[in-house]
């Protein structure tokens, strides 16, 4: 009686701004933990980054063109991650799209969760108008020979975590400096491959409702913060230095 | 001291879908205590890493494959010695 009461099980999207990286992993830790616990359950996380570098396993620091000193000039730490595919370069402008699901639980196996998660981002890129494709045997979403959107989760005990960086609108040129998942190309975006202007908050709202759809949510809950979800303060970066 | 066959866990690659796994990195040592469900060895496809996971508590003795190995589904990449009940 009580379950046919209970409402259905939403997915619990997270629209946030900048987080500080460490305090999502922490978050995302967290999150796997309770997705364990209750596999009926998904939390999708969806906000950006402070400029870093995120090097997964199939990742090299040979993929990082600057040396020591040009990195801490910029203030472009390094972080290695438990993630599949390679190097990421962080930058505003970039949405990150972390997803805690029980992939067990949707039906899926790891290969088919992982073309769900492509045909997602490939489907925001084509409704807002961008050249994009899928390169069989290489992972993200790919346009004219450069990488748009990132793919590279993790599983455990079949839950998936971690997920895809998709470039909106952010500044290419530093890309030039990291060769993401190992292309010697540097990333384009979503606006650069439609030549015009994107709404983030669109690109937001349509992969809140693919998630929904495709992994069988009826309902979705949207949060705008968390306690546990610390953002990063801004620092003036010469007061910084001669600190 | 062997273990008895009845106590041997094999850890075993599951289905993933795909033909090329290649081993990451093993979190356990051979003679470490594990857990049921615990992560033991790492493997990665393209994209995606995924957690072999212990099938029973007790020790790790056995290591058959290294990192960088290319794997199929079902090969046994090593073992534990589960406690007695």
């Amino acid at each position: 009686m009580i379950d046919e009461l209970a409402a259905p099980v939403a997915l619990e999207a997270y629209l946030l701004g900048c987080v500080d990286f460490d305090s999502l992993l922490s978050w995302q830790r967290r999150m796997v933990y309770e997705v364990s616990g209750d596999r009926s359950r998904g939390v999708l996380t969806l906000c950006e980054l402070p400029p870093m570098i995120s090097i997964g396993r199939s990742g090299s620091h040979k993929h990082v063109l600057l040396d020591k000193a040009e990195l801490w000039s910029r203030d472009w730490p390094i972080h290695w991650v438990n993630r599949g595919g390679g190097c990421l370069l962080h930058v505003p402008g970039q949405l990150q799209v972390f997803a805690v699901l029980a992939i067990d639980s949707l039906g899926l196996g790891l290969t088919a969760y992982l073309e769900m998660l492509h045909d997602i981002l490939l489907t925001v890129c084509h409704e807002c108008d961008a050249r994009a494709e899928i390169i069989p045997g290489r992972a993200g979403i790919w346009s004219q020979g450069r990488l748009l959107a990132h793919v590279g989760i993790a599983v455990h005990e079949w839950v998936a975590y971690f997920g895809a960086a998709i470039n909106i609108d952010p500044d290419l040129d530093p890309f030039r400096s990291v060769h993401c998942d190992g292309s010697p190309r540097p990333m384009t975006s979503i606006a650069r491959e439609r030549r015009g202007l994107v709404r983030p908050a669109m690109v937001r709202q349509r992969l809140v409702e693919l998630f929904a759809e495709r992994f069988g949510f009826p309902r979705t809950s949207i949060f705008h913060k968390h306690r546990a979800l610390a953002v990063p303060q801004p620092v003036h970066t010469l007061a910084y230095r001669s600190a | 001291m062997d273990t008895p066959p009845q106590l041997r866990a094999d850890l075993v690659l599951p289905d993933l879908g795909v033909t090329d796994v290649i081993v990451g990195v093993w979190y356990a040592r051979i003679g470490e205590r594990v857990y049921h469900g615990e992560r033991v060895v790492e493997v990665i496809i393209n994209g995606a890493t995924f957690d072999v996971t212990a099938p029973a508590t007790g020790t790790l003795i056995q290591r058959s494959v290294v990192p960088g190995d290319h794997i199929k589904t079902g090969a046994v990449l090593g073992a534990v010695a589960a406690d007695p009940e």
